[in-house]
């Protein structure tokens, strides 16, 4: 099946389902009542996600850059392997010993986030030049460029959509872990969703969720659409990865 | 002998004593409970309280008010812990003015009827209020609610820790803000885990936040609770509740919950809070040696 179409299809079930959900927990209206916190709580969201993200995505490329440069490869596994440990301590474990160093707040729901985000965007820089033909770099440097010339007319530009996939998967998952920074204090919809937990009152959960995932989607749509812009056109259809973009 | 009989003659004997040990196997109690400390170390008490009685405890903790309510009514816990006020206000929605007596009265009434029973209160009265550091109240001049509220008006940026739940519920601050006219900013409402609002005044990133008046930080982070000049929140009895069902089926359960709620005060149950919040002793722990030191138990 068309992988666009896949997509599409799930989106579709997804917002059913939460259609669904607001219809038995007292319809639109219950939920709409919430909608001046919904705007104010999804602008606290996006900021902790672009804080988070934005930080994660520089220093997530520079560091897959890095990794895959010949002087420092022989680190590439080791500090994969730490990203991975990091990765695996649940998120909210993370934002309560951030909590310890930082006080409450965003700044320890942020330095959660943040690290939550770095895995992919690491891992998908480093493999995006990983697997980039010998026989392109060599043609490079027959051409006589420099290393850096390499780096950013051709190693980049070729690794882009696979470096841009792993941004997406990053920030698409913290847009959903992102609720957790309610509970050190941090805002953002996890407020509604906790809450509505707390009292009892399905449509004030459901005030938080319907953005959050809202957000996610829009986000990944958004993203997708600048990876399309941004790829060169010459490499836009030859690789089975693009073709999905 | 050999030893595949011996084995076959293990296991049966084994089979034969869970079939006695199942007939008089003992009766399962859920005992729920709330999020934060107090509540869950009256749920660790009660449950140990009940395991040297008989009974076979299964503990839940962790609920939100409304939540536990819920799972009471719709029986998935047997027993909990309630606050007159907290029931009267947030399941009647009745904030009448009542004295300590009349509150537990009036809600031993009503809940009698939904199969619901309030045994004997304890002496605990645990209300909400609003804490600040004491050196910070000094400063500003801030000492009742009222003096919070004038600060409020005049345009003070004043963050204030709550939770979701007191951020919501009819007897927190929505109720505050009514009775004592003042609206505090949107972003002025700081809402985190309930624990960690006591971190927050310590450390100066709030400058007021909800407090529980039996918490054990109260004393150590030297904190002050402001008053509540127009007597705005209820009393909050701490209550054994249990489901009428249950206490049918059990005899035995109403006294012993009894026993244990008739040695309940305020200023103890702020200790055994300070015991775990501000010791970091282990709820097990401090449960224990309550109970030994009460004779409930045998040590």
């Amino acid at each position: 099946m068309n992988p666009r179409f896949m997509r599409f299809c799930v989106v579709g079930a997804g917002i059913a389902l939460l259609c669904a959900a607001a219809i038995a927990s007292g319809g639109a209206a219950a939920i709409l009542q919430y909608r001046k916190e919904m705007v104010h709580l999804s602008q606290q969201h996006i900021m902790l996600v672009l804080y988070s993200g934005g930080p994660a995505i520089v220093a997530g490329v520079l560091l897959g850059i890095a990794l895959t440069r010949r002087s420092l490869r022989r680190f590439c596994e080791p500090v994969m392997q730490v990203l991975n440990i990091v990765t695996a301590i649940p998120t909210l474990a993370i934002i309560a010993l951030a909590m310890m160093a930082l006080g409450v707040g965003k700044p320890p729901a942020l330095v959660a986030l943040f690290l939550h985000a770095l895995l992919p965007i690491v891992r998908n820089t480093v493999e995006g030049l990983r697997q980039l033909p010998p026989a392109e770099l060599e043609c490079a440097r027959g051409m006589g460029m420099t290393p850096s010339q390499t780096l950013m007319l051709v190693e980049l530009p070729e690794a882009l959509p696979i470096i841009a996939q792993g941004v997406r998967v990053a920030l698409v998952i913290n847009v959903g872990v992102a609720p957790l920074a309610f509970l050190v204090g941090g805002g953002g919809l996890g407020d509604l969703i906790f809450s509505g937990i707390d009292l009892f009152e399905p449509a004030m959960m459901l005030a938080g969720a319907i953005p959050t995932a809202a957000l996610a989607v829009t986000l990944d749509f958004l993203l997708s659409r600048l990876t399309r812009l941004l790829v060169s056109p010459g490499i836009r259809n030859d690789d089975a990865t693009v073709a999905q973009l | 002998m050999n030893y595949r009989i011996l084995a076959f003659r293990n296991v049966l004997s084994a089979a034969a004593l869970a079939l006695v040990a199942g007939a008089v196997s003992a009766q399962t109690v859920v005992v729920g409970g709330k999020g934060f400390t107090e509540q869950q170390l009256i749920a660790e008490i009660t449950s140990q309280l009940l395991a040297a009685n008989g009974f076979k405890p299964d503990k839940r903790v962790g609920m939100g008010t409304a939540v536990l309510r819920q799972a009471l009514d719709s029986g998935q816990i047997d027993v909990c812990w309630e606050y007159t006020g907290t029931a009267l206000s947030n399941v009647y929605k009745d904030t009448e003015k009542y004295t300590p007596e009349q509150g537990y009265e009036k809600i031993r009434s009503l809940d009698a009827a939904k199969g619901i029973v309030w045994l004997k209160p304890t002496r605990v009265n645990n209300s909400y209020g609003i804490g600040m550091l004491r050196a910070k109240s000094d400063k500003l001049g801030i000492k009742s609610i009222s003096d919070l509220g004038n600060a409020y008006k005049s345009n003070k940026t004043m963050p204030i820790g709550v939770n979701a739940e007191f951020s919501q519920r009819p007897d927190g601050l929505p109720g505050v803000q009514k009775v004592y006219g003042f609206t505090v900013p949107l972003d002025s409402i700081i809402k985190m885990d309930f624990g960690l609002s006591f971190q927050a005044l310590r450390d100066g990133q709030v400058e007021s936040a909800m407090v529980t008046t039996t918490d054990g930080r109260i004393i150590s982070f030297n904190l002050v609770v402001l008053t509540d000049d127009k007597n705005f929140f209820p009393f909050y009895v701490m209550t054994p509740v249990v489901r009428k069902e249950v206490l049918d089926k059990n005899p035995k359960l109403a006294p012993l919950l009894e026993s244990l709620s008739s040695k309940l005060d305020s200023e103890t149950m702020q200790k055994l809070n300070a015991a775990v919040d501000v010791d970091k002793k282990s709820m097990e722990s401090v449960a224990a040696e309550f109970l030994k030191q009460q004779g409930l138990i045998k040590g």
